[in-house]
């Protein structure tokens, strides 16, 4: 069942055309990566999808609902979460009320920001939270984020997106300055999501890591969906030369003749 | 051991260690001269305190945010100026020109608020800018004369400056503005969704308004805060000593922004303890008025000063060291 479709979203900076023309169709529980170099156009396109600014052209979908997206909370409240390289949490706030910044569980609602949080319900929510995501025996909801190394706080933040039953999980270069075994427990951790119903769209620069939890994989380059196959219909090297937008299988083939 | 732990971490808490600081220097201040804890001593302590305290409040939220003003003094100093000459050269009463110096005060800090958020440049340049405009300001109206402050008994001096007696000891009623608002920022800071936010915004800009929080909103209306705040205690203390000056205020922002760092608070944001500034404030205050009592000359005293300040903030770099490593 489709989540999210896109249909020729654009986006120009002054005379720069940072987004020509992208569609896809990104169904639910499903991993699709987005790959291409630096300035192909990717981070344009999450940002119009999570909020950050709004396209010059073209329609998003979501649940076969046309949308606009204006801002971030118009995002969150459709149920897109973005998850970006290092700015997703707080260091200076605890692991609970992480969790739940932006949307704090509070008494006296009517007191709008004013309103004293609900402590007790915060702390219960965070540690039911991590219990279920696997994570409760190390860590502590009351613990700062800044004591946590950086895979726990990506698995912090990943929760808790999927905690607000979010449909679509958009996940920014989740691996990035992060050593093998949590490199390999964040990429554990995208499956799960995915056995939980959610649907990712996966952004990052390791082809060995879309190969081994996306179901599908998009590249762009110079602002343009070029290639759209799905993992098993595919391999490493094919995708390396689309994304290049050299010939590295032709290149091979050639010196191996030689 | 949820309690033995939470208990240690209460202990190597920046408030914790600036609390026993405190108590170490008015013990040896109280040692070194009787006269320390006077109830006459105590009593005008306790009439200075809350002016450079209320501003402190204020201070402690902006920096948690990530932000600090500069331009507190100054306030400070043109907010009682503008009253009364609204109420001497104007004819106003004084009630309106008290809410005139307000909105103005409101004003100075929605301009700080608005150019750091929406054009960008950073607080320490912006409220460097305006420390001037805002002193300039106050020297040029007033030809740079002091004013005789309004003396006649009433609702608004007894509101801002009336004074009442506890045994031996004479307090005013800015003790009771100083403790309600500690008691409000509080709440707000540890207890109030705003708090999170607060906290949020000066750890992780970012993260915050990816999570929808209103950062720049929230930053405008911290620096129209601490600028009312500012003004507030400029009109206490011109009330208090019956005269207003131009220049009144004259470094105060350096003075506020110690108390608070001295209290634990972080000056590169996230971390905020309105306690630790509580102490903060007593500390600077009785060290001020400790050294001069037992007698170290007035010219050096902010040699002291300083050296002391120094000495708490190395502390509170050592211990935060020491929790990161464990």
């Amino acid at each position: 069942m489709e989540v999210l479709r896109l249909q020729n979203l654009q986006k120009s900076f002054g005379s720069v055309r940072a987004l020509k023309s992208a569609s896809f169709t990104l169904n639910e529980g499903e991993v699709v990566a987005l790959l291409g170099d630096n300035g192909a156009g990717k981070s344009t396109l999450i940002k119009a999808i999570s909020g950050v600014f709004p396209v010059d052209r073209g329609e998003i979908y979501v649940r076969g609902q046309k949308v606009s997206i204006r801002s971030t909370r118009d995002a969150m409240d459709l149920g897109i979460e973005t998850i970006h390289q290092d700015t997703s949490l707080a260091p200076d706030l605890s692991i609970a009320r992480n969790l739940f910044l932006g949307r704090e569980p509070v008494n006296l609602k009517w007191l709008g920001v004013f309103a004293p949080l609900d402590l007790a319900k915060l702390r219960d929510a965070a540690a039911a939270l991590l219990k279920r995501v696997g994570i409760s025996k190390k860590l502590d909801a009351d613990a700062l984020v800044s004591t946590l190394s950086g895979g726990e706080r990506q698995s912090i933040a990943i929760s808790r997106a999927m905690q607000f039953a979010a449909k679509v999980i958009i996940l920014d270069e989740p691996t990035n300055n992060l050593g093998v075994e949590e490199t390999h427990g964040v990429l554990r951790f995208v499956k799960e999501v995915r056995a939980a119903g959610h649907s990712v769209l996966l952004i990052t620069h390791n082809i060995h890591h879309v190969f081994q939890v996306a179901d599908r994989i998009i590249v762009m380059r110079r602002g343009e969906i070029v290639a759209e196959q799905t993992v098993a219909d595919t391999d490493l090297l094919t995708v390396e030369s689309i994304i290049t937008g050299a010939d590295m299988s032709a290149l091979l083939k050639e010196t191996r003749a030689k | 051991m949820p309690g033995a732990k939470r208990r240690s971490s209460l202990i190597r808490s920046p408030q914790f260690s600036s609390l026993v600081i405190l108590i170490v220097l008015l013990v040896a201040f109280a040692v070194a001269d009787a006269n320390f804890l006077s109830p006459l001593n105590i009593s005008n302590m306790m009439a200075f305190l809350p002016e450079l305290g209320i501003i402190a409040l204020g201070m402690t939220l902006l920096l948690t945010a990530g932000e600090f003003d500069l331009s507190v003094g100054a306030v400070f100093g043109l907010a009682p100026v503008v009253v009364m000459l609204l109420v001497q050269s104007g004819q106003v009463d004084i009630g309106v020109a008290l809410l005139a110096g307000l909105l103005l005060c409101v004003a100075i800090g929605a301009i700080n608020g608005l150019i750091v958020t929406k054009i960008g440049i950073s607080s320490f340049l912006v409220t460097l800018s305006m420390l001037l405009v805002v002193r300039g300001a106050a020297l040029y109206i007033t030809q740079g004369f002091p004013l005789k402050s309004w003396d006649q008994p009433g609702f608004f001096v007894t509101l801002l400056a009336g004074s009442f007696n506890i045994g031996t000891f004479r307090f005013y009623t800015s003790l009771w503005w100083f403790i309600t608002l500690s008691l409000l920022a509080i709440y707000v800071l540890h207890y109030a969704k705003l708090g999170n936010w607060i906290s949020a915004i000066g750890s992780n800009r970012n993260a915050a308004v990816a999570r929808g929080v209103p950062a720049d909103a929230v930053k405008i209306w911290l620096f129209i805060l601490t600028s009312v705040l500012a003004g507030l205690a400029g009109m206490i203390s011109a009330f208090r000593i019956s005269a207003t000056s131009p220049v009144a205020g004259t470094g105060y922002e350096l003075e506020v922004i110690a108390m608070v760092v001295v209290g634990g608070t972080a000056l590169t944001g996230g971390r905020g303890t309105i306690l630790g500034t509580i102490v903060g404030a007593l500390m600077l205050r009785s060290i001020r008025n400790g050294i001069v009592l037992i007698g170290v000359p007035g010219l050096a005293y902010n040699i002291f000063v300083g050296v002391i300040i120094l000495a708490m903030l190395i502390l509170h770099a050592l211990l935060q060291k020491n929790a990161a490593r464990s």
